[in-house]
């Protein structure tokens, strides 16, 4: 009886409201509701209306249409610095007066509701809505994901103060909109903030989310998103290398050399933005690391400058015969290497360099080395020159993504079969399997400092893990939906990943909190990257377009004009920050002017039309034959690579 | 089932839901039972191939495969489906009858030991890496790994709607040359804005390019000239100098044509050739310089400067197919390019044979003489233009001229004039060779050379034994090609009145056409197996001899480079065919260092030698060439000895 009671006490306590006696007593008797129920009516206002009005509704299927109908005509009617943020309102009004209608077991009326305003919504909502509306009865919400998503979270809308109080108004003054009333209270978080209302452009800038837009207090937090102070590594092998370099060079090293010089001027500046170098524990460096980060800065201070004018010179690595088998890869950092991950579980690697791939040599042999000789670590290796390429096997589905860690002793893989494994480059052999997530694994990342990775996955975490762990050190939980792709920052303090809720989300390494949520995507994110300075984001969503966000705020810097036609999944920024290149499955890779970029979002956003900005930012496009892009990279000295694979003249 | 008429139109139907009912053996489900049944079932699959996509976009496709399916239900927790693996597409069938439409998938029945004693399958090739350069500098450099800087799409477009070219120059510049800093900061100063024209400069590569290929095209280094013409039926990007090579060739045959140099023209319609088959080109805009040229050297009255000892009917033919090429790529209903054609070449057989019909008014008597001058090379050239363009075209336009071709075969063949008996001759061959297959579809059996003689006129009982000849061999008939013709070629021997005459012109015909096999398919390489029992033909390999001149005994237009006339035995030999290579000329364009010969041998020694040159009709250019003169021509050509690289 109890819960069916509860509108027989809430018509009691009106009735005795308004004092009507006899009805009361006639309804009592006839709903033989007991006495001491009776006394102790004391439902506070707000959800004596709640009940009635849910009664109401619940018998009348048609009052939803024309409430909806009745808020249209609000939103349209209102001035223009109102109208585009209140018609944020519309959707998840929309959406869940659709649930509420089946839940109500109105099918046919939720069926006709969805038909009839469904074209109305916006654009990039209509992919949501198609998942929505397979929904056809009450047993499949339970369990539908998207409907979940709805029931169980509040929309985020954001109003100017003004917006929402002829909001109010307007809720007050109509009698019919209760159900709006109702929705608003229970699945619709108002946002208020002081200021104007935003414009059309604006609004739609940062609408997107699967569940509105992200809220200012949510990016409050600081993000320390300077680099680290980089330890003072080269001054040990820099005499090494500089001897080097006058055996080899002896005419151009005093160029360079100044060179090299600027470089070392220019870092050391702290940045009041950088975090401290301790905020989170790094690795100490090896001395092979050491080395390794020399020949960097020696191969660095050789890069060509680049910029608008003068464009990279891109080297294409086509797969052959791969058949729509070959899935990611990737190229280590001194492009040396370059590893694919394929459908048939396996993945390859490739020497790019005359230098073939060796192996180590057998326990037995080992033994015989002595270890404090010198060069124990050529000797370890098998002498005799192997082959240009080398299968990895251990996995057990797909490899969604493969990755080389900065010192190119180690790879990592994730996979469908929900596991990430660690690869030793030197035996070449799986050393470590990572087990943790439930479903598969989409991506996976090193920091850039090493020993930390991150990995996200279909189960919506992210998960911080350290090669010497077998658990993941933080979970990150937050994602509405699959986490596609992941991204660590230069300082190694933040993850950044992006999913199919269309949201970037940015978590704190130490704390394991959400510091950044960026809303603004319209399709799902697959693949984000920092750029150099730390200070930027990249995005590319499924639906080919190209976002850059600022990470101090989180919002969207801009956007680029849409340009690629379908799903981005490269981004790489070329080493000295100035050019965005990015490459998709539309078999196009195009090159964009990142110092134009941030000049205008840091300077003064100027409203110019979207044919100058297409000029002003996209420097150049190059198609390739029919062959998608599946990594894009960057060498030390600015010559873009990029992996692709043939598919075929068809 | 009005809820099977859902927007997003997919919902099983409770009719699919019986039957699945029925076959797994629930004889009968009851309507509401099975309508639950379709709503749930559709729920369910929508919710797999939404996440499904999911696993497609991590794999980075664009097409849903079974696989993805697969994992999606592990992911659920569901089981896969085993052994439904389908490589590239589902072959769903349709079949609808009774009001009932039905979709399945054609399982056809498998034999196990077929498959376990076929040989194994190949091994798939290994997946490969190669590296090639995207980009130089922020210029993508043309070159066949990359993409064609215009797309074939964009350049028709282009050619039907020139305006889409100037409404997007910036396009341009972005896709093609390098704006360098300086030419970047003129255009951004440049405040007019002149009326954008399509751009013909060419950039000092393409023009070098366009140099070295043009000489290399008509120079004398075969090898060079094969790189060459690969060069130009590969290379993307040569869409900048479509226009400069399309004057080159339309300049060079009109040059060439005047001074009958047969050497030139050949190489200028092997260019055409290769710009035809070019995959990244659009040639629509250049039609009106390359089918003038083409037809020219189909039909024009004199090519070469000895007519009856150069092989010109190897260039007509030739260029024949080329004609046949264009129309059959670029005919649309507005350009109506093959009708076009067609009624050029009929026109050249129209006339006379009107004429002829309305038995002699004065006009038209007149009309009459003006076309008895038609060249009999021009006849022939517009003959195997028509035959090119397929057997319907031969029924409507060749066959109904018979009776009047005949009568010009049966004068010049007794005639006086060498190179017009020659030229009989080979018409005849050729009408023989086109009309055959035809004829032997229009007519029933028996085949009387009565009935023949009365509907066709002189040509009648050829045609007769020609036909017989085609029915006899059905593959040969039905090919029609070029297989046919080394079948029906016997008939002509006793048919003919000069047999030997007949058998020497006949074979510069045969030539080509073992030729035409090689372009065509270079599968049915040799005539052998459908070789008539008279007729002998071997096939020698020889090694290439320097080219030498050729030799004008008495034997006119027979040319012997194998020193081997003892494969061939005498008397009833009447031709071999000298080839070096088995392979025939399969990759004759190729790079073939040596280049391979064809040529004919006649063994008939007792010809009666028809070398009473008359002389050629002195050099009258046919319509569609404008003589220029005081066009420097090029230097005499080289003796034109080998006619194989027209392959």
């Amino acid at each position: 009886m109890g819960e069916k009671s509860a509108p027989f006490l809430a018509v009691l306590q009106l009735l005795r409201k308004y004092n009507l006696k006899g009805t009361e007593e006639i309804l009592k008797k006839e709903a033989s509701l007991s006495d001491v129920e009776c006394d102790n009516l004391d439902l506070p206002e707000v959800e004596l209306a709640n009940i009635l009005t849910a009664h109401h509704t619940e018998s009348d299927p048609y009052s939803y249409e024309c409430a909806y109908e009745s808020l249209k005509k609000f939103v349209e009617t209102s001035l223009d610095i109102y109208k585009y943020e209140l018609s944020t309102l519309l959707y998840p009004v929309f959406v869940h007066m659709y649930l509420m209608l089946i839940l109500h077991d109105h099918n046919e009326h939720a069926f006709n509701f969805m038909e009839k305003f469904r074209s109305e919504q916006e654009d990039y909502c209509q992919d949501d809505l198609k998942k929505l509306s397979i929904v056809k009865n009450k047993n499949q919400i339970k369990g539908n994901e998207l409907a979940d998503i709805y029931s169980s979270n509040k929309f985020t809308v954001q109003l100017s103060r003004d917006a929402s109080s002829q909001l109010k108004r307007y809720l007050q003054e109509q009698k019919s909109s209760t159900v709006i009333i109702n929705i608003i209270n229970k699945h619709i978080q108002l946002e208020v903030h002081d200021g104007p209302g935003r414009t059309q452009a604006q609004v739609r800038a940062t609408t997107g989310g699967v569940l509105g837009e992200a809220t200012r207090n949510e990016n409050r937090a600081k993000v320390y998103y300077g680099l680290l102070k980089e330890p003072d590594i080269h001054v040990l092998p820099l005499p090494v290398e500089d001897e080097e370099e006058v055996e080899e060079t002896p005419d151009k090293s005093k160029k360079k050399k100044a060179k090299k010089d600027n470089i070392f001027i220019k870092k050391p500046k702290s940045d009041p933005n950088a975090p401290p170098n301790d905020r989170i524990p790094l690795p100490e460096l090896k001395e092979t690391d050491k080395l390794e980060k020399g020949k960097a800065l020696r191969e660095a201070s050789k890069r060509i400058q680049l910029g608008p004018e003068s464009l990279p010179s891109i080297c294409f690595y086509t797969l052959l015969n791969s058949g729509n088998t070959a899935i990611c890869a990737d190229i280590c950092d001194d492009s040396t290497l370059l590893a694919v991950g394929f459908s048939y579980s396996v993945i390859k690697v490739w020497t790019l360099t005359p230098v073939k791939l060796r192996g180590m040599k057998s326990a037995e042999k080992l033994q015989d080395i002595d270890r404090e000789a010198g060069d124990v670590l050529v000797r370890m290796m098998e002498e005799k020159d192997r082959d240009t390429s080398r299968s990895l096997y251990g996995h057990s589905g797909p490899v969604y993504k493969v990755a080389f860690d900065p010192f190119k002793t180690l790879l990592l893989s994730c996979s469908e079969d929900s596991s990430i494994r660690l690869w030793s480059l030197q035996c070449w052999t799986c050393v470590v399997v990572y087990r943790g997530h439930v479903w598969p694994v989409w991506d996976v990342r090193w920091s850039p400092h090493g020993h930390y990775f991150a990995s996200g996955g279909h189960d919506r975490t992210a998960r911080l893990w350290a090669t010497d762990h077998h658990q993941p050190l933080r979970i990150f939980v937050g994602h509405l939906s699959d986490v596609d792709c992941i991204q660590f920052h230069p300082n190694s303090n933040y993850i950044a990943s992006g999913s199919s809720d269309r949201t970037i989300r940015v978590w704190d390494c130490l704390t394991g909190a959400q510091v950044r949520i960026m809303t603004g995507h319209k399709t799902t994110v697959f693949v984000v990257s920092f750029s150099v300075c730390g200070r930027w984001l990249a995005s590319g969503g499924s639906g080919g377009e190209v976002l850059v966000w600022d990470v101090a705020t989180g919002l969207p810097a801009t956007l680029l004009p849409p340009s690629h036609t379908a799903p981005v999944h490269a981004l790489a920024f070329s080493r000295d920050g100035t050019i965005l290149a990015s490459g998709s499955i539309d078999c196009n890779v195009k090159l964009w002017d990142f110092t134009a970029i941030t000049d205008e979002a840091t300077g003064e956003e100027v409203a110019s039309n979207n044919a100058a900005k297409e000029d002003k930012f996209l420097l150049r496009s190059y198609p390739t034959k029919n062959s998608p892009i599946k990594c894009l990279h960057f060498t030390r000295r600015n010559l873009l690579l990029a992996v692709g694979t043939y598919e075929g003249s068809s | 089932m009005g809820d099977s008429e859902y927007a997003y139109g997919t919902s099983l139907s409770v009719d699919s839901m019986k039957v699945i009912a029925e076959s797994v053996g629930v004889a009968s489900l009851a309507d509401e039972a099975a309508k639950e049944l379709a709503d749930d079932v559709t729920y369910r699959l929508k919710t797999i191939l939404q996440d499904a996509v999911k696993f497609m976009h991590h794999s980075r496709r664009q097409k849903l495969s079974i696989a993805d399916i697969d994992y999606t239900l592990k992911a659920k927790n569901n089981e896969c489906q085993y052994g439904f693996v389908q490589p590239d597409f589902v072959p769903f069938r349709f079949a609808s009858g009774g009001g009932r439409e039905l979709h399945f998938i054609e399982e056809k029945e498998i034999d196990l030991s077929e498959i376990l004693y076929a040989p194994p399958p190949k091994i798939p090739l290994d997946v490969s890496v190669r590296a090639h350069w995207l980009s130089v500098d922020g210029v993508q450099p043309t070159v066949p790994e990359n993409p064609p800087p215009l797309s074939k799409e964009v350049q028709k477009l282009e050619s039907v709607d020139p305006i889409t070219k100037l409404s997007k120059p910036t396009n341009k510049d972005a896709a093609g040359k390098p704006m360098c800093g300086k030419a970047a900061r003129l255009k951004a100063s440049e405040s007019v804005h002149v009326k954008q024209l399509a751009t013909h400069e060419l950039s000092v590569e393409q023009q070098l390019y366009y140099k070295e290929i043009t000489e290399a095209c008509v120079g004398s280094d075969e090898g060079r000239r094969a790189e060459a013409l690969q060069s130009l039926a590969c290379d993307p990007g040569l869409h900048e100098m479509l226009p400069r090579m399309c004057t080159f060739i339309s300049e060079g045959v009109k040059v060439n044509v005047v001074q009958n140099n047969l050497a030139l023209l050949i190489y200028l319609m092997r260019m055409v050739k290769a710009l035809l088959d070019n995959q990244s080109l659009y040639l629509e805009k250049y039609l009106h310089e390359l089918i003038p040229s083409v037809s020219t050297c189909i039909v024009s009255r004199q090519l070469c400067l000895r007519p009856e000892m150069d092989n010109h009917w190897a260039l007509r033919d030739f260029a024949a197919r080329l004609m046949a090429q264009i129309c059959k790529t670029f005919n649309t209903s507005t350009n109506n390019l093959q009708t076009r054609v067609t009624r050029l070449f009929a026109k050249a057989l129209q006339c006379p044979s009107q004429t002829n019909n309305e038995t002699g008014n004065g006009p038209s008597m007149a009309s009459m003489k003006e076309s008895e001058k038609t060249p009999l090379a021009s006849l022939y050239g517009a003959v195997q233009g028509l035959a090119e363009l397929g057997p319907e075209v031969v029924k409507v336009f060749i066959l109904p001229r018979v009776r009047w071709l005949g009568e010009r075969v049966e004068g010049a063949l007794s005639g006086l004039g060498g190179a017009d008996r020659l030229a009989a001759g080979n018409l005849k061959h050729q009408l023989l060779k086109v009309l055959a297959p035809v004829v032997r579809q229009l007519r029933q059996p028996p085949d009387l050379p009565e009935d023949y003689k009365r509907d066709y006129g002189y040509l009648g009982p050829s045609l007769q034994q020609a036909v017989s000849k085609v029915r006899a061999s059905p593959s040969g008939g039905g090919s029609g090609g070029a297989v046919a013709v080394v079948t029906c070629t016997p008939p002509l021997v006793p048919s003919a009145p000069s047999p030997s005459i007949i058998s020497h012109t006949a074979k510069p015909v045969e030539t080509v056409t073992s030729r035409n096999v090689v372009i065509a398919s270079p599968a049915p390489q040799s005539p052998a197996p459908s070789t008539p029992p008279p007729q002998k033909f071997v096939i020698v390999t020889s090694q290439q001899k320097p080219p030498q001149a050729q030799p004008s005994s008495s034997t006119g237009h027979i040319v012997v480079h194998s020193s081997q006339p003892t494969v061939v035995r005498s008397q009833n030999v009447q031709s071999v065919v000298v080839t070096s290579g088995p392979s025939g000329g399969a990759g004759g364009a190729g790079a073939a260092p040596p280049p391979q010969k064809v040529v004919v041998v006649g063994m008939q020694q007792p010809t009666s030698s028809s070398n009473q040159v008359s002389q050629a009709p002195v050099s009258v250019v046919t319509k569609p060439v404008f003589a220029r003169g005081g066009c420097g021509g090029p230097p005499p050509p080289p003796e034109l000895d080998d006619l194989s690289h027209l392959a």
